[in-house]
């Protein structure tokens, strides 16, 4: 228990050095090898600086970015997959092959560990947590052991008993040789058993389970009693109605949240940034033409869209992300941006460079967009806040990710159903849901406050 | 006045096309998507002739029930599905136009008899909502701003914040749970518009079981612009009590009270009113969110069984109120923009 907390709190350190030192140091060291000039401009120094000197939102910042970031470690964290497992000479890392085919998931690696190489009766997948129970307990050796003789017994007596004499039909000769075939199978499983146990004796054994082993997508329905269940010493915060833990799905529900609010309002940003500054830098008629559309498309109920649409096609990752973006997501910034765009356009440095030759999209992106971007920075993080609202939102009305993808919207709608007997099955994403918000809201604040101050001035 | 008067006829004109904009692309996906109307009543057709005629159909197991091919062409003339997608929409409009919605495939009723009567409840939730949050977001704003960068400030930011991260449903889903599920406290009805047995309740316990079932999802209500309401109430009194004609009024040795109140205040209330279309839109839309945790049978509630349920001229009657009241409610408060304050001008 101890452990595992020290266990924990090394990896936060571990991920906070990761998120705050390693990699912007491997950001600017990059862009300086590309040849870009990685010093900040002043005003951005400046606004930075701002922004620590706000300890309610720098701490939130740190707080979600080392969270985010080592979520996508999770696979060696949180995970029913064994970081190593070793049985004779055969040693395999399960819980870095699931990770890195969930990353290069173009890169098909997967292979399976087969049971009969680790000691273990049968085709399947190796079934850790018994390898790992047999390390504590060689008695599961003796019984399994005992097993397979009373079954080479029975086998053995039902030949005896129906060998074919001169009368038997063809059906009853092929009965018995496809009998007699089962029982070097059997002797071999024996020995397959018998080595194991003088291996795990031996030392020859050994497996390191990740600090929660177990995994959101596993249906543990050999706990005691029918699922859900309640929290306790092993699933600390129980489990749903399929068995699947929910801890775990609350910490992979973290992950796929927040990318997904990440993908939507980035690319949502993307796309209305160069509306929105083609709208502002060209003015006239496209300007005219594109406010029009913007006001007929902008009405559109997007979420009814969307519930309508994904009650008909089962919608993916993508797909949710895609109609968020399409329906929604790139309307906001272009307001803004046309803002900026038509403002800024008039300044001198504009036209000191289209004196100069430059293309109107070279004006748009390399003069005007880094002088526009207060906008972005600041509303960045309500937007994901939204965002990730409306992915519970769709989840909880049962319009969102395919089901078994975890998911805090599934997880309250089951608690929904379960609201007499399992409060917990709300409550615990509930409050996931409201501390991950809160700490978003803060770093927006701060960042408002940071790079658009408002100073009151009053009279008494 | 010569500018405002084109810029709200030039809003007017344009309702009627993002409307058709709207709905046709929305009847497009349904008609395109497999698993339409005439899928659905086919099935149902199908089903009713299983019960009908049980026996022979059991008797003729091989043969798949069949609709004779005349009720087929019946059928999707009723739905226009024999006209391509341009000739139906047309016609579903023309339907519309005359308040002629289709009838529903599960309720069997007219769909505008359907989302009329379930209009008032909707707006009841939505009514209540909207002044409980002027109610309280105005005070809370207000004293925010007088005590502006004080320990009472900060604290309050604080319950703001979490406000505004906790989303209306969720905190309905909460609040049901630990004051209704019966695992903590047991005093709030766990959903629903009222008690079952409300119409033989007496005067008074009427509306005690309507109060005891409205509280949650009103709190649902208000938490969705609780933030942004006592924010921007906050923000804008004092953007005003830092104005040159704050100033004045102080010099003439007005007391703060006096100020604040009479003077500011006035200002301030402003920008809050920019919200009333949206909040027409929930108002009459209901929200489906809050409707569904709660158990309401609203407008919200509505469309999202229509959706489950597949019963299309629902979805697309549910849908042609949304637009029509969210456009509206767009004109409604840019009018009542125009009226309180002078000094907007439109159009130019």
């Amino acid at each position: 228990m101890i452990l595992k907390l020290i266990g924990t709190a090394l990896v936060f350190a571990a991920g906070y050095l990761l998120t705050h030192r390693a990699l912007p140091l491997l950001f600017v060291g990059a862009g300086k090898a590309l040849g870009f000039d990685m010093k900040p401009a002043p005003h951005w120094q400046k606004r930075v600086k701002r922004f620590k000197t706000m300890k309610r939102g720098y701490y939130s910042f740190l707080i979600i970015t080392t969270l985010f970031v080592t979520s996508f470690f999770l696979e060696f964290l949180v995970n029913s997959k064994p970081l190593l497992i070793r049985y004779e000479a055969n040693v395999s890392f399960p819980a870095f092959r699931e990770w890195s085919d969930k990353l290069f998931f173009f890169a098909d690696l997967r292979r399976m560990e087969k049971r009969s190489d680790f000691g273990q009766v049968g085709d399947a997948e190796v079934d850790y947590r018994l390898f790992a129970a047999s390390r504590r307990d060689p008695g599961i050796f003796d019984r399994q052991l005992e097993k397979l003789d009373a079954e080479l017994k029975d086998v053995k007596k039902q030949l005896a008993s129906s060998r074919p004499g001169s009368g038997s039909t063809a059906e009853e000769r092929r009965d018995y040789a496809d009998l007699r075939e089962i029982v070097p199978a059997i002797e071999a499983d024996i020995e397959l058993v018998a080595r194991a146990r003088v291996a795990f004796a031996d030392g020859k054994a050994s497996i390191i389970m990740p600090l929660y082993p177990y995994s959101p997508g596993e249906h543990l329905l050999d706990l005691p009693g029918s699922p859900p269940h309640h929290p306790d010493r092993t699933h600390i915060l129980g489990t749903d109605d399929s068995g699947a833990d929910v801890f775990t799905q609350l910490v992979y529900g973290f992950r796929i949240s927040l990318s997904f609010a990440l993908i939507v309002s980035g690319t949502g940003y993307f796309i209305g940034i160069i509306i929105g500054g083609i709208m502002g830098y060209f003015g006239g008629w496209v300007d005219i033409l594109t406010q029009r559309f913007i006001e007929i498309w902008g009405s559109i109920p997007f979420l009814f869209t969307i519930m309508i649409v994904a009650a008909i096609v089962q919608p993916t990752f993508i797909l949710l992300v895609g109609m968020l973006v399409l329906l929604h997501g790139w309307i906001g910034m272009t307001y803004y941006m046309r803002g900026e765009f038509y403002r800024e356009k008039t300044r001198d440095y504009v036209h000191a460079a289209e004196a100069m030759g430059a293309t109107d999209w070279s004006v748009m992106m390399k003069h005007i967009l880094p002088n526009s971007l207060v906008p972005v920075v600041t509303f960045a993080p309500f937007a994901i806040v939204a965002y990730i609202g409306q992915l519970v939102s769709l989840d909880y009305l049962g319009f969102g990710l395919p089901v078994g993808t975890p998911s805090w919207g599934s997880l309250l709608s089951q608690g929904m159903q379960y609201i007499k007997y399992y409060p917990s099955l709300i409550l615990t994403p509930s409050v996931a849901l409201a501390v991950t918000l809160f700490l978003v809201v803060q770093i927006g604040e701060a960042v408002r406050e940071a790079f658009d101050p408002k100073v009151f001035s009053r009279l008494r | 006045m010569h500018g405002m008067t084109t810029y709200f006829i030039r809003r007017l004109l344009l309702i009627p096309v993002t409307f058709i904009a709207i709905t046709f692309m929305v009847y497009t996906v349904l008609r395109v998507v497999p698993g339409g109307p005439i899928e659905q009543a086919q099935l149902q057709i199908k089903l009713a002739m299983m019960q009908e005629g049980g026996a022979t159909v059991l008797g003729g197991a091989e043969s798949e029930v069949q609709i004779p091919e005349a009720a087929m062409n019946e059928l999707k003339k009723y739905y226009h599905l024999d006209k391509s997608i341009p000739e139906g929409y047309a016609r579903w409009l023309w339907g519309i136009v005359r308040l002629d919605f289709g009838r529903s495939y599960v309720y069997g009723e007219p769909v505008l008899d359907v989302i009329i009567s379930k209009f008032p409840i909707s707006i009841y939730f939505g009514l209540i909502g909207y002044f409980a949050s002027w109610l309280i977001c105005v005070p809370l704003g207000v004293s925010k701003a007088i005590r502006h960068k004080t320990g009472y400030d900060t604290a309050t930011s604080v319950i703001v914040f979490i406000g505004y991260s906790i989303p209306g449903f969720v905190a309905c889903l909460m609040l049901l749970v630990v004051f209704g599920g019966g695992s903590f406290f047991d005093f709030i009805p766990l959903g629903g518009f009222r008690s079952a047995n409300w119409a033989e309740l007496g005067f008074f316990a009427k509306i005690l079981d309507q109060l005891h079932h409205t509280i949650v999802p009103v709190i649902g209500y208000l938490i969705g612009g609780f933030a942004t309401m006592t924010i921007l109430m906050k923000n804008s009194l004092l953007d005003n009590l830092g104005a040159d004609y704050v100033r004045t009024a102080f010099a003439k040795g007005l007391s703060e009270k006096r100020v604040i109140f009479l003077h500011a205040m006035r200002n301030s209330l402003i920008p809050l009113t920019v919200g009333i279309g949206q909040a027409l839109g929930l108002l009459f839309a209901g929200s489906f969110l809050i409707e569904k945790t709660c158990n309401i049978p609203g407008m919200g509630l509505l469309g999202y069984t229509s959706i489950i349920q597949r019963d299309y001229p629902i979805i697309l009657g549910v849908l042609v109120f949304m637009v029509l009241i969210r456009l509206t409610g767009n004109i409604i408060s840019d009018v009542v923009w125009a009226l309180i304050d002078p000094r907007i001008r439109f159009g130019k």
